[in-house]
């Protein structure tokens, strides 16, 4: 329903300089951010910000010259998934798996076979985009077989500006709902508390903070801080203590004009 | 992660600020703070994120959350529970909706007060599970048999869905009658920052005619059913001069952009008045006047707004929807002399970009210049 054509994005994101690159230029991530394993998988709850997560640590290993799949195994909501942003990874070379035709825009349980063997051989990295909440992670339960032990990372993502993450206690019972129903161990969290384009840095830090504690009682370390390119040229690193992933918004919709969204942490 | 673990309050909780929120949960919270008790719903997309949010929070307030085993059911249950005077309502999206049209008149016919949320999805028939406009029709005439009306409220954010909800309250309670929110896929799905602080229920209304127990005085019956022709006409007539109360009372209309002349009018609502808002800015910039009539109650329409916003515009009006053209009938007869909107859509969930209606405005404005 969303549809991002790769034209636009080649529009919007140049090449330093201004020269116009054959797809988004993308900054290569940095070493703390890439991924320790083969598998990464991205879980949270509704509105956490996977899916954008997923996007950018995709662009961002695409541009380190990784070959790159990025699996949308949200089953749960049709509306707002990686998947469409498929234009846009197209023009930058990165792999889609995610039902075709007009299975496209269901939100039926539909996990398609070769993410089995993606799993077991993942050829490059993999990104897996899990759908939202416990209920989002569940699917994952089905693939726990195809999981190599100690050959993926859980990072659970993290924003203390939904209803049920408000603090400590809701973001424990998210990270705990999330492990038992994938029944996977999650290896990291990460802290990406936003309001879209109401974002403000004493926000993003407010939420560092509650998922640091998070990590602290669960005993998962915060594998990194993400937050919008121009937040975080405003973070100073000694007060952040983790990897910062610079964020820029793929998942746009523009059609909604006007107040929504507005450019990220916007002050 | 099996130890036990204590914590250090939570002020962060208690201090008012926005959320990051989908259309549905803010609507949950609402009802809650409108002082909802039971809530009876059954599952369907793209609105069952409802559901889940009050599945846990009915609970926590001690209001009741029950799932029926059909849209007939919950209709039938929110019929029993509103008439002990509680504050009740349902959530669904179209096909469900049309499953609880029967129970719809019923309710109206018995003049109670229920709260019906209805997301749009795309039809007919299952159709499919994206946005749609395509439930104008049912949701402003009536969707079940008999003379009777509902105030309808249209939100085109986050925000307004929440407030809406709790406005819908309280005019089912002040008109003992169904309230309808009717919010497109895209308002029920999408997140937005929602301030939900200082959302709170009104005076309370009396309801004498509350099957509460009789505690000592005449015994009241809640039900549609007079025999007696004399009185059933009587019955409609009374009801028929509520509903004209209503036009008279409960407008509400958004003007974006309306002055004294226009290149064009624009009337669209929801999310699809949000992509015109854009539209409308855009071309501003290229010198063009266009002006947005967004009808915040579909019913009662706001049938002055549009009839004086379209008196001055060289290109006339267009309406502009989720669907092949419901609302139009509605902004035609509000036209009257005036003559007759011009008309763009997109349906089957397929939802225009502002690129899309600028052209389509920019053109409309050069026939009209020609």
């Amino acid at each position: 329903m969303i549809e991002f054509d790769g034209e636009q994005a080649r529009v919007e994101h140049t090449q330093p300089g201004g020269g116009k690159a054959d797809h988004p230029w993308w900054p290569p991530l940095g070493e703390g951010l890439r991924p320790r394993q083969p598998v990464v998988v991205i879980a949270g709850g509704f509105g956490s910000g996977k899916s954008e997560l997923a996007l950018n640590l995709c662009m961002g290993l695409q541009a380190g010259g990784e070959r790159v799949r990025l699996v949308d195994l949200d089953i749960v909501k049709p509306f707002f998934r990686s998947r469409q942003a498929r234009g846009f990874l197209a023009a930058a070379g990165i792999g889609l798996v995610a039902p075709e035709g007009e299975l496209f825009h269901s939100d039926l349980p539909i996990v398609l076979p070769e993410i089995r063997s993606l799993l077991r051989q993942p050829d490059g990295v993999v990104v897996i985009d899990v759908g939202g909440d416990t209920a989002g992670s569940r699917v994952l339960s089905s693939l726990g077989d195809a999981f190599v032990s100690g050959g993926y990372e859980l990072l659970v993502v993290l924003n203390t500006s939904r209803p049920f993450t408000r603090d400590v206690r809701g973001l424990v019972e998210m990270v705990r709902g999330i492990a038992a129903a994938g029944g996977l161990v999650p290896t990291g969290l990460v802290a990406n508390t936003h309001l879209l384009g109401e974002t403000r840095l004493e926000l993003v830090l407010e939420g560092l903070g509650a998922v640091r504690e998070t990590g602290a009682l669960l005993g998962i370390p915060v594998r990194m801080l993400a937050c919008s390119e121009k937040l975080a040229r405003r973070l100073q690193p000694q007060a952040v203590g983790c990897p910062v992933l610079e964020l820029r918004r793929v998942l746009r919709e523009e059609r909604l004009g006007g107040e929504w969204p507005l450019a990220d942490g916007e002050d | 992660m099996g130890c036990i673990m204590i914590f250090s309050g939570s002020e962060a909780a208690a201090k008012p600020r926005k959320l990051l929120m989908k259309g549905a949960e803010a609507i949950g919270e609402a009802a809650i703070r409108a002082g909802a008790k039971a809530y009876f719903c059954y599952p369907i997309t793209p609105q069952t994120e409802v559901a889940e949010y009050l599945a846990r929070r009915m609970p926590e307030v001690g209001g009741v959350f029950l799932q029926g085993e059909s849209e007939l059911a919950v209709a039938n249950m929110l019929f029993g529970a509103a008439a002990t005077g509680a504050r009740v309502f349902t959530s669904t999206s179209s096909p469900g909706f049309s499953l609880m049209a029967e129970a719809m008149s019923y309710i109206a016919g018995a003049e109670l007060p229920v709260v019906f949320i209805n997301v749009m999805r795309c039809g007919p028939g299952l159709g499919g599970v994206l946005a749609a406009q395509s439930d104008y029709w049912q949701a402003t005439r009536n969707s079940g048999h008999g003379d009777y009306r509902c105030p309808v409220l249209a939100p085109s954010s986050v925000q307004e869905a929440a407030e809406l909800t709790l406005a819908a309250f309280e005019l089912a309670d002040r008109y003992r009658n169904p309230v309808i929110v009717l919010a497109d896929g895209m308002i029920g799905q999408m997140m937005e920052p929602v301030m939900l602080e200082g959302l709170a229920a009104g005076e309370p209304v009396e309801k004498p005619w509350a099957t509460q127990g009789c505690g000592g005085r005449e015994p009241v019956v809640v039900k549609s059913l007079y025999l007696d022709p004399q009185v059933l006409e009587r019955m409609n007539r009374r009801l028929a001069e509520k509903y004209a109360k209503m036009q008279t009372d409960e407008v509400q209309v958004e003007l974006y952009n309306v002055r004294e002349r226009h290149d064009l009018v624009v009337v669209a609502y929801g999310t699809m008045a949000r992509i015109c808002k854009t539209a409308i800015d855009r071309l501003g910039k290229e010198g063009l006047q266009v002006g947005l009539v967004r009808p915040i109650t579909l019913f009662p329409f706001p049938v002055d707004a549009v009839h004086s916003a379209a008196r001055h515009s060289a290109a006339g009006v267009v309406t502009v929807e989720l669907s092949q053209g419901q609302m139009i009938d509605d902004v035609n007869l509000a036209l009257g002399e005036l003559g007759r909107s011009a008309f763009f859509g997109r349906s089957g969930g397929m939802v225009p970009t502002p690129d899309e209606v600028t052209r389509v405005f920019r053109d409309l404005v050069k026939r009209g210049a020609a």
